[in-house]
């Protein structure tokens, strides 16, 4: 009769990041990130973030997955998978446990993969430039 | 004890058989309480100190949004639940909270499904909905960034309730949640088109705070508070996170 009813509350938390918008400083979110503008500083979410085709980030990039179309000046370190599309251009070291980059982007970094599980063989990594 | 207050505009006659309705429902449902009407002599402020002095615990609003924003600065700081009887079809925080128009919202009035809902607060004036500024020529501080529009025309809107209610999936995707001690600043860069005409674009921009400051880069500029009252920038806004007390019903959006 008096059972508590679940809470419906921040489940999906979002910040987007528009177009129009320019960010300074040090940003930490907790839920999903999505940029379409400009940043410049450090960017930390413990979810996901999306970099849209368009943005452009100049930031040291902390994630739990990531998936970019757009360019990104600074390291990335991303926890679980980070997609690169086509239209993405980066300009410094990727770290994740999964890296995807589709034929057409830009990287010039450090790819470093971390295997997600201690059992796992370890880093295995790999210095990469390609155009 | 339940406090009825009906606003001034209800007083006009074309107002007179939906009122006569309402209270005929609450008759029945049995939770009649004091009435007031107000009008140009009888300021909302004084009758709901009256009602308190009485022993009101439930402050019935019945008008329209104008009408529930404005009761919600007398009564944050009360111990005191509030329920709304939406006069008029188009109410945003009735929508919003799930109540239905007219002599229905009586019904969820009976049902009294309270939740605890976050009020924005600037200058040591709480809003219920929104406060928006029409000037992009601002900068939000928040805790360690600080964001500016880089557009020449934008609506800056720092919401609870009301952010983007024409958009109701704010609600079903969980963005835009009135008690969860946040509040959204939500920049929304406007088109102009030659005829002056001006038309808000889709892009728009979210970010969810506790407490930011906002400065303007040139005048100050205007913030206005659920559509009444209006400040200058240099402001502060905070959220007092579950701070009032309301009547919701059950199909509320959040």
């Amino acid at each position: 009769m008096f059972k508590k009813e679940p809470t419906k509350s921040n489940k999906n938390i979002e910040t987007i990041i528009g177009p129009s918008v320019k960010v300074d400083g040090d940003f930490h979110g907790d839920g999903d990130v999505i940029v379409e503008g400009i940043v410049t500083g450090n960017l930390k979410t413990k979810n996901d973030l999306k970099v849209m085709e368009g943005a452009k980030i100049q930031a040291e990039i902390e994630a739990k997955n990531a998936f970019v179309a757009g360019e990104i000046l600074g390291n990335i370190t991303v926890k679980e998978n980070i997609d690169l599309t086509a239209s993405a251009k980066v300009k410094g070291d990727l770290t994740a446990n999964l890296i995807s980059i589709e034929r057409g982007a830009i990287v010039n970094g450090k790819l470093t993969m971390q295997a997600s599980q201690p059992g796992l063989p370890s880093k295995a990594s790999a210095e990469n430039k390609e155009e | 004890m339940y406090l009825y207050i009906y606003d001034a505009f209800l007083n006009d006659k074309k107002y007179l058989s939906l009122l006569n309705r309402i209270e005929s429902r609450l008759a029945d449902l049995e939770i009649k309480g004091k009435t007031c009407h107000l009008n140009i002599l009888k300021n909302m402020e004084e009758v709901v100190e009256d009602g308190l002095r009485q022993g009101v615990k439930t402050v019935v609003a019945v008008g329209d949004d104008q009408t529930f924003s404005k009761i919600v600065n007398i009564i944050a700081d009360k111990n005191v639940t509030l329920g709304i009887i939406p006069a008029t079809n188009d109410s945003k925080i009735a929508q919003i909270l799930g109540i239905p128009p007219g002599e229905a919202a009586c019904d969820i009035l009976a049902q009294r499904l309270i939740r605890k809902l976050d009020l924005g607060k600037i200058n040591h004036q709480y809003f219920l909905d929104s406060a928006t500024i029409n000037n992009p020529n601002i900068t939000l501080h928040f805790d360690k960034y600080q964001i500016s529009p880089a557009t020449k025309h934008a609506v800056i809107s720092l919401s609870n309730l009301g952010f983007l209610t024409s958009n109701q999936t704010v609600y079903k995707n969980k963005i835009s949640i009135p008690n969860d001690g946040l509040l959204e600043a939500v920049i929304a860069p406007l088109k102009t088109s030659l005829f002056s005409k001006t038309k808000k674009i889709k892009k728009q921009s979210i970010f969810q705070f506790k407490k930011i400051k906002i400065t303007s880069k040139g005048e100050p500029a205007h913030v206005t508070i659920d559509q009444q009252a209006i400040f200058k920038t240099p402001i502060e806004v905070t959220v007092a996170p579950q701070k009032l007390k309301v009547i919701v019903g059950s199909k509320r959006l959040f």
